[in-house]
């Protein structure tokens, strides 16, 4: 039996490993922004601070490094890999999708990373040690390099939304795969809202050392980082509706119907808590208290960061990677540039089951015995990405909605005429695999609902399945 | 009478515990039939190829590696003299504990940004093997995330602390436990991916079940292990010492000889003895190889010995003096590094060969352009390197208190670096703008 490139599966139940992701991620974004924001920030003011012969400033500008030193460089560094890690073992395929296309451009990225990890230790060592021209020269070169990740990584992620356009699938061509549509206007989006996030903690940071800074010096610092700060919120949200613009139409459904409302409710509130605090340090800087910047700064990460990690990835639905690979798993289309095939019709006609060669041999052949296990293995397989499919709480949980289903040829009817290449919604795949492989996962799911909607995820192999195949 | 039976009895479990340490892989499940483990392999590479030359993305997979590995020895070693430096009274011994800890600090730092290009490329021409042996484990892949941020606070914490040595040495115990675990991991998935025909055995529990839970560990060789994270840990950082004191030993007054000669010859020592157990514990894994990989009759195995030999009398002549053997002792700890990184590409390529999967019939889907890319910007890269790290040079060799004046060449340096830098912008927006304009307006 011919398999397909299938890896073992990893199955988290409640949260699903989605938002495993997404928490890492939303760690990683407010690290890096933060620290990109902050090395444009620094170099800003330490040009200030030689120019206007102010060298108070410094003090400022080696505690703020200290600062990106323990945070940034510590939970930044470490959750970006982290991102791939857990990316690695939740869509492996889809991580690879990307890698086997980007690979190069990572590894540019990577240059500008270790610039970035070697530039702030010797900024931060330097300071004060070395002529200040030189230094500046340094801090520079740390601000483009910082910015330059961003560069790459967008044109990467904008991919994984959408290629964009689709010349990709025919050309294979980098360029048109990187520079897509949303490119610029995402790029623009977050270059602008780091300078907020940047903002905000250099506010908390200078409310510390406000004792020790003259008063002429402290006001500068703090009005300098509340106009950046009301300016990237300014062009942040102006690039947002350019972005939106340039999104593809499932997305923009799924931006109007499926997103939950509260996540936007969430960003809108934050955003106006920015703009109001950074209005009231820009009038009145002797007012800014660290009880008041640091804790607005936490607040990006759970009302600004996590609900548009959260957006993104809904978006992306069904897709992990440039409208080729299915938050499933299955390649879903046909990349002729890459000599990549649609795997749909191979599974349709094998099946599921069997095209996977990590599902134990018991289950490949579905009988009366094993029905139920093998669609709980279809479930976790085809459906985990999205569903905690073994409960009904966490992630768009089965039990929910399943609820009141408990007759398998209720759940085959629904299934059968609701998950096909003509009528599936514009966010989920359809399903794939045998008939019968359709009907056991319909078995399973009335089987769960009839226990409660809750069921152990451990799948095993009935006596019989396994000593039929042993 | 007693004692003698129980010694007996110690001595006899060791040695069945050192049989079975040596069978290593070879236990465990049958596995898969060749055929199907070729097919599967063959399966999970992935359909849209490489976008370069697989033998261009090994070599650089094992560059990279080497360089990652020594900061990772470094961060770990460190913290190892730390602890010890933070239980000793005298004073030489507290304040080079406290250099230790910050050798380590920095360390992990760039341990983890050092360690994004190998995976990178590894992941490039090797997916089946890293992808499938993180999933068989992958609780335990993103757990290694978790306890490397607990880690890294942690070594944070204990440099915060450093003038308390009881507070630095508990948070650096902390750190180096959590640091081996992480190292655990990354090891045992490495290990996990050298036996392609256990995955689905480990995986189904023999054809019973799915362990999709990723709390499983399935594979594990305490000699490896050792050798590839313990042991050279203490030798390089013991050449790290001895650098340190020939780097700080002559310009700076507030290094006093005797420390130098302490912080030498200390770390001549740890080189020696951390270089002998490397030698060991490498030709021990070595033991464990199942044969059918011919380790025991390649070329690459014993290049990776004798380099490690090399290293060790290298270090051995250094004893009589670590000051101006350090840079030689460094050449030599290159070369022993280098040795061992080909050595262990070789046992993958060995044991993927087995089942007929080479990187070299890799699909390829050549371009040209991403390279272009890469190769400027690493280009671009090396020019900033080496002018922030001739200036972090010269700033660390001037007396405290003092602020380094640059030459008019080093001016130039820093000139051509922010040029070059600004141009790789300038070309990365502009090549970004006209691709746009070309595709949709």
């Amino acid at each position: 039996m011919d398999v397909l490139g299938f890896y073992p599966m990893w199955y988290v139940p409640a949260i699903g490993s989605a938002s495993v992701i997404a928490i890492i991620a939303t760690i990683h974004v407010l690290a890096s922004h933060t620290s990109v924001g902050a090395s444009i920030l620094l170099a800003y003011l330490a040009t200030k601070a030689h120019r206007e012969n102010l060298p108070q400033i410094y003090d400022y500008i080696k505690r703020y490094l200290l600062g990106l030193l323990v945070f940034s460089y510590v939970s930044g560094s470490i959750t970006g890999p982290g991102i791939w890690f857990s990316a690695s073992v939740a869509n492996p395929r889809g991580i690879s999708a990307l890698i086997h296309n980007f690979v190069w451009v990572w590894a540019a990225e990577w240059i500008w990373f270790v610039a970035e990890v070697t530039l702030v230790y010797i900024l931060y060592y330097t300071l004060g040690r070395i002529d200040m021209k030189s230094w500046l020269r340094l801090a520079w070169t740390f601000a483009i390099g910082s910015w330059a990740t961003m560069y790459i990584i967008v044109g990467i992620l904008s991919f994984m939304l959408s290629p964009g356009h689709e010349k990709w699938f025919v050309s294979g061509n980098i360029l048109d795969a990187f520079y897509n549509k949303n490119y610029f206007p995402h790029l623009l989006m977050r270059s602008s809202y780091m300078f907020a996030i940047a903002g905000t903690v250099g506010i908390a940071i200078a409310s510390l050392m406000k004792k020790d800074l003259p008063e002429k010096v402290y006001k500068d610092i703090v009005r300098t980082l509340s106009f950046w700060g009301i300016g990237g919120l300014v062009f942040g949200t102006m690039f947002f509706g350019w972005y939106v613009s340039t999104l593809p139409q499932r997305s923009l459904v799924m931006l109007s119907g499926i997103v939950p409302k509260w996540y936007y409710a969430l960003i809108f509130i934050i955003l106006l808590v920015l703009l109001s605090h950074f209005m009231l340090t820009a009038i009145r800087p002797t007012v800014a208290r660290f009880y008041m910047a640091y804790p607005i700064y936490l607040l990006i990460f759970f009302m600004g960061i996590y609900p548009e990690e959260k957006i993104r990835e809904t978006i992306r639905k069904p897709y992990v990677a440039g409208e080729f690979v299915w938050v499933n798993q299955i390649i879903a289309k046909d990349v002729p540039a890459k000599g990549i095939h649609s795997e749909v019709p191979k599974i349709q006609q094998a099946g599921f089951l069997a095209s996977n060669p990590f599902v134990p041999e018991g289950l490949k052949k579905i009988t009366p015995d094993n029905e139920i296990m093998a669609g709980k293995a279809i479930a976790i397989l085809q459906c985990s990405g999205c569903h905690n499919v073994t409960s009904s709480s966490g992630l768009r949980p089965f039990g929910q909605k399943f609820a009141g289903m408990t007759d398998k040829e209720t759940v085959y009817s629904f299934l059968a005429s609701y998950l096909t290449p003509q009528n599936h919604p514009p966010y989920m795949p359809y399903f794939v695999g045998k008939d019968e492989e359709l009907r056991a996962l319909s078995a399973y799911i009335a089987d769960m609902i009839s226990k409660g909607g809750r069921v152990s995820a451990k799948i095993e192999v009935p006596r019989q399945s396994f000593e039929a195949h042993k | 009478m007693q004692m003698t039976v129980y010694q007996n009895l110690i001595r006899w479990f060791l040695l069945w515990v050192l049989g079975v340490l040596l069978l290593g892989g070879r236990l465990a499940f049958a596995g898969q039939s060749p055929a199907e483990v070729s097919q599967m392999l063959k399966a999970m590479a992935d359909p849209a190829g490489a976008p370069f030359y697989p033998i261009v993305m090994q070599i650089l997979q094992v560059l990279t590696w080497a360089l990652h590995i020594v900061v990772v020895w470094t961060s770990v070693g460190g913290l190892l003299y730390a602890i010890y430096g933070f239980m000793r009274k005298e004073e030489n011994h507290q304040r080079l504990a406290r250099a230790m800890l910050e050798l380590a600090k920095v360390s992990v730092s760039l341990a983890i940004v050092l360690g994004v290009a190998p995976l990178l490329f590894y992941q490039v021409i090797y997916d089946p093997l890293w992808y499938a042996s993180a999933n068989l484990s992958a609780s335990w892949y993103v757990m290694f995330i978790v306890f490397l941020l607990i880690g890294y606070y942690l070594i944070w914490f204990a440099y915060f602390r450093r003038q308390n040595s009881t507070q630095a040495m508990v948070f650096s115990i902390g750190g180096v436990v959590f640091l081996l675990l992480v190292g655990f991991i990354i090891h045992a998935v490495n290990y996990q991916a050298l036996y392609p025909e256990k995955w689905v055995e480990w995986y189904t529990s023999g054809g019973i079940t799915m362990n999709h839970s990723g709390w499983n560990i399935y594979a594990f060789n305490i000699f490896r292990y050792l050798s590839l994270l313990v042991f050279p840990a203490v030798a390089t950082t013991g050449i790290f010492m001895m650098l340190y004191a020939w780097y700080f030993g002559t310009r700076r007054e507030e290094f006093p000889q005797e420390y130098i000669n302490f912080s030498a010859r200390l770390g001549s020592k740890l080189a020696l003895y951390g270089g002998a157990g490397w030698i060991v514990f490498h030709i021990l894994y070595i033991l464990t190889v199942p044969s059918e990989w011919n380790a025991k009759g390649s070329i690459f195995t014993w290049l990776s010995v004798l380099g490690l030999l090399l290293c060790a009398s290298i270090i051995f002549i250094a004893q009589k003096n670590p000051v101006r053997m350090a840079v030689t002792s460094l050449v030599g700890g290159v070369v022993a590094i280098i040795t061992v990184a080909i050595f262990r590409e070789y046992l993958r390529v060995a044991s993927a060969g087995r089942f007929g999967y080479s990187i070299y019939e890799y699909k390829l889907n050549l371009e040209w352009l991403s390279p272009m890319l890469f190769f400027g910007t690493l280009l671009t890269g090396l020019v900033l390197y080496a002018y922030a790290w001739w200036m972090a040079y010269k700033a660390g060799r001037t007396p405290k208190g003092q602020v380094y004046q640059a030459s008019e060449t080093e001016h130039h340096l820093g000139e051509a670096s922010v040029f070059v830098v600004v141009l790789w912008a300038v070309v990365f927006i502009g090549v970004g703008l006209i691709v746009i304009a070309r595709n949709y307006l």
